[in-house]
């Protein structure tokens, strides 16, 4: 399951990204692997053709990998990115859904942005890292200053 | 926050076998919706509209380190169109956007918070494809 982590509780040995486009295009390009197949399909609904090539949803065309969806980039930067705490604040419902079903990964966003699919995550605060299973009491967690 | 577009009602452009036409209601327009929808595939196009328009001024990620806010500040008579605005719109910029009366605004992000929008206000890019052409309009997201 995610960890989720508030800005001033992120450990000093893990870095928070914000610009996930930028991020997804220099590094995690690199070390994607049939996995991001399905959760380009899923989110984007376009195919992967190699690591450096998508077709377009729209029409068909081959795309450089660089358009899909922040979002989309978003998921795989935290699927392929266990040593970093991504923020999850461009993702649209259908990303956020799929960040929140991830079986790892580390994320962060400036207020409460809880998919209504959630089932279980990781919080990460003052007190270590602790589970918590509800949707009101995660909004809840997020809200309140530690 | 209702108030009647200061620049353009409409906006049209066509980029190979795509077509964009945006009826714009408000003088804020803020664009939503799921990821993979087409929304920064919108701003590429708009931005290609602006080499010709030069009402029209484009900013996303790749402007996070310049001084996009001061250009904001500083324009009279400018449509903005700013996309990744999660990132680039702070609260003050917000609360300086929601109350500009002199240029207008399309905005692509998740979070309308501080752009005092009616819930009316907030649209979904949606498409359609017709012989080959795929076409983007708005819709009122609610």
């Amino acid at each position: 399951m995610i960890t989720v982590y508030k800005k001033k509780n992120i450990p000093k040995n893990m870095q928070l990204i914000s610009l996930n486009d930028i991020y997804f295009n220099k590094y995690t390009v690199e070390i994607l692997d049939e996995r991001a197949a399905e959760i380009i399909k899923i989110i984007d609904h376009s195919d992967m053709l190699n690591k450096y090539t998508i077709s377009s949803r729209f029409n068909g065309t081959v795309l450089n990998i660089d358009k899909l969806s922040t979002g989309c980039k978003t998921v795989l930067n935290i699927m392929y990115n266990a040593d970093s705490i991504f923020d999850i604040c461009e993702c649209g419902d259908n990303a956020l859904d799929v960040v929140y079903s991830l079986p790892d990964g580390n994320v962060y966003c400036s207020y409460p942005f809880i998919s209504f699919e959630m089932k279980k995550v990781n919080v990460f605060d003052k007190q270590g890292i602790h589970e918590i299973d509800s949707y009101e009491e995660l909004k809840e967690w997020w809200i309140n200053e530690d | 926050m209702k108030i009647k577009p200061f620049i353009t009602d409409r906006i049209q452009t066509k980029h190979t076998s795509f077509k964009v036409d945006l009826n714009l209601e408000n003088n804020v327009t803020f664009i939503n919706g799921e990821s993979g929808t087409g929304k920064s595939a919108l701003f590429s196009f708009l931005e290609e509209l602006a080499v010709e328009d030069k009402r029209i001024r484009c900013f996303n990620y790749l402007d996070y380190k310049k001084s996009y806010k001061n250009s904001i500040k500083r324009s009279k008579g400018k449509l903005f169109i700013i996309d990744n605005a999660d990132i680039l719109l702070d609260d003050n910029m917000r609360s300086f956007i929601a109350f500009d009366g002199n240029n207008q605004y399309i905005i692509i992000g998740r979070n309308p918070t501080g752009l005092h929008l009616n819930i009316d206000e907030v649209y979904e890019l949606q498409n359609q494809e017709i012989d080959g052409i795929t076409l983007f309009t708005l819709n009122k997201s609610f």
